[in-house]
């Protein structure tokens, strides 16, 4: 295929599980993005950030190939956007955690029932579904309020409910849309960091938010999107007040002098 | 292919559009039962006119009336040709005595009449049975066509307007049957479809859980087919017995109509299912197509 061929595969190796290549994503009522390119790798936490409307949620749907790309190829865990048969998509999908903003939990059952459903439907044994829906809710700490209807929860509990859900498969990538956009500021933070966790355990985490108060004290990979190009795409070690959070203290790589490579001169911070 | 938890799920929530929209599916169901009946009456009368077409047809014999008695070699002649014209079966020679005989047995009490005559009146004439697959009207008619240009012929009978009638009426209502089956079927399988899209409306946001946590598509679609089929199921099964429970109480009024067998009554139902089944995909279809749009 000729247009493949052009296509920059970018510094792809057996660790990248997300690449974007050449991305872009028209939709009927104009482009939501125009030449995307990244690569993310087993087990990095990056935070999706600009202005709502800039295309981070558009980015999010293409991983879970929920659309497809215009042009170009996504490629997630080896399967290309361009290849795949939309009956495999399912099962990309059981390697993919998927949270919203808005929680989407079936309001008319349980929070054990809402984390259970997630593993019924894909065919999981009864007696591992049990353990699965503990081992989860235990981590997101609503093991007690498992016989809870979610509208009686706060919302961060619900929050906590739908992570546990998006985690329960046991997916290789957890994707979180403004996870913390109807949450306010503390409860915000608690999720980010169950977030930290999850990721701590292994899981790639991408998640996106338009809150700058957590872009500036994210300390890890962030790339900005504006009007559906990638304005910046770097590492960030942010020394936060956050610091006496465990996860941060383990977390940010040494502090330290870096030589710049190009300017020859010691930096602070990022590289 | 799926668990047996997988399967409990499916089987309860075939059931969500009946537990939760009652009068809806309750009003479907009498729709379809009713667009079912009119159906099944349909195709009763219609086997009916044909059952009595095909007595009818049955009595279709030709009479050929000859001109004047036949010779033997004459007869040797003309048997061969009319046994050779496609759709004849067989053919009887029968002598004016013959047929004076014949006369004279229907006749019975009154046959002494016919000592009157001093000559027979009777013509000689051959009987001519034809095929079953020639007993319509137009190849009947084109037989005694050809056969009245034969010199030896005077004449041709045979029972044409009875014959005619009862064709004009069941090619009629043959066609006004398919009209009104078709109508009827578009009618059974939009209501279904209407139905079952109510249901996956309901169900948007299951669906949508069910799609991000790597359902299959098959998963996913099996709750609301089964819905459409039991539907059908229920309205072909309710249409059944209104027509039997009919039949029933008239009983000996209509002993003489050609009702269903029962596998025919299978059948009905069947086809009811897959009416079901056909509804149910549409639903799905376009609500995929909205997914995908």
């Amino acid at each position: 295929m000729p247009v493949d061929s052009k296509i920059y595969k970018g510094p792809f190796d057996a660790r990248t599980v997300i690449g974007f290549y050449h991305v872009d994503l028209e939709y009927k009522d104009g482009r939501a993005l125009s030449n995307i390119n990244f690569n993310v790798s087993n087990g990095e936490f990056v935070c999706l950030t600009g202005a709502s409307g800039a295309g981070k949620s558009s980015i999010l749907r293409l991983i879970a190939m929920d659309c497809f790309p215009t042009r170009g190829q996504v490629i997630v865990r080896g399967m290309m956007s361009s290849k795949m048969n939309r009956r495999r998509v399912p099962q990309l999908r059981r390697e993919i955690g998927f949270v919203f903003q808005d929680f989407r939990l079936l309001e008319d059952r349980s929070v054990y029932e809402n984390v259970a459903f997630a593993q019924l439907v894909v065919g999981v044994q009864n007696k591992a579904i049990v353990s699965n829906v503990m081992r989860v809710l235990t981590q997101v700490g609503l093991w007690d309020k498992r016989h809870r209807l979610p509208l009686a929860l706060s919302g961060g509990e619900q929050q906590r409910v739908a992570i546990a859900r998006a985690m329960v498969n046991s997916p290789k990538i957890l994707l979180a849309d403004e996870p913390t956009g109807n949450l306010d500021p503390v409860v915000a933070q608690e999720i980010i960091d169950l977030l930290f966790r999850i990721n701590e355990s292994g899981t790639c985490v991408v998640f996106s938010t338009h809150d700058h108060e957590i872009v500036k004290t994210f300390g890890r990979r962030v790339i900005v999107i504006e009007d559906g190009s990638i304005e910046s795409d770097e590492e960030r070690y942010v020394p936060t007040k956050r610091s006496a959070s465990l996860t941060d203290r383990m977390y940010r790589p040494p502090t330290g002098f870096f030589r710049d490579e190009r300017s020859g001169k010691e930096v602070i911070g990022s590289v | 292919m799926f668990r047996r938890a997988q399967l409990l799920y499916l089987l309860k929530e075939s059931f969500a559009g009946f537990r939760r929209r009652k009068l809806t599916t309750g009003v479907t169901i009498l729709i379809m039962g009713a667009a079912v009946l009119v159906l099944a009456l349909f195709t009763i009368v219609t086997i009916n006119l044909s059952v009595l077409l095909e007595q009818a047809r049955s009595g279709i014999d030709l009479r050929v009336f000859l001109t004047q008695e036949l010779t033997p070699e004459a007869q040797a002649r003309l048997q061969p040709e009319l046994v050779a014209i496609p759709g004849v079966r067989s053919v009887v020679y029968i002598t004016k005595e013959a047929a004076l005989a014949q006369f004279r047995a229907e006749l019975g009490d009154e046959a002494p009449l016919l000592d009157v005559l001093d000559s027979n009146p009777l013509p000689a004439s051959y009987h001519v049975t034809l095929m079953p697959d020639a007993r319509d009207s137009e190849t009947v008619g084109s037989i005694s066509e050809t056969i009245l240009r034969w010199p030896e012929v005077s004449d041709v009978i045979f029972n044409r307007v009875w014959v005619e009638v009862l064709e004009t009426w069941n090619q009629r209502f043959q066609l006004a049957s398919l009209i009104v089956c078709l109508v009827v079927l578009i009618a059974a399988v939009s209501v279904i479809s209407n139905t079952v899209r109510l249901t996956i409306a309901a169900s948007a946001r299951i669906i949508e859980i069910m799609k991000l946590v790597g359902a299959s598509n098959g998963f996913i679609r099996v709750p609301f087919l089964c819905e459409g089929m039991l539907e059908g199921l229920l309205g072909g099964a309710l249409a059944m017995a209104v027509l039997g429970g009919t039949r029933y109480l008239l009983g000996a009024k209509v002993g003489e109509v050609v009702f269903f067998t029962p596998v025919q009554i299978a059948g009905f139902i069947f086809m009811c299912v897959a009416l079901g089944l056909i509804g149910s995909w549409a639903a799905l279809r376009k609500y995929l197509r909205m997914q995908a749009g």
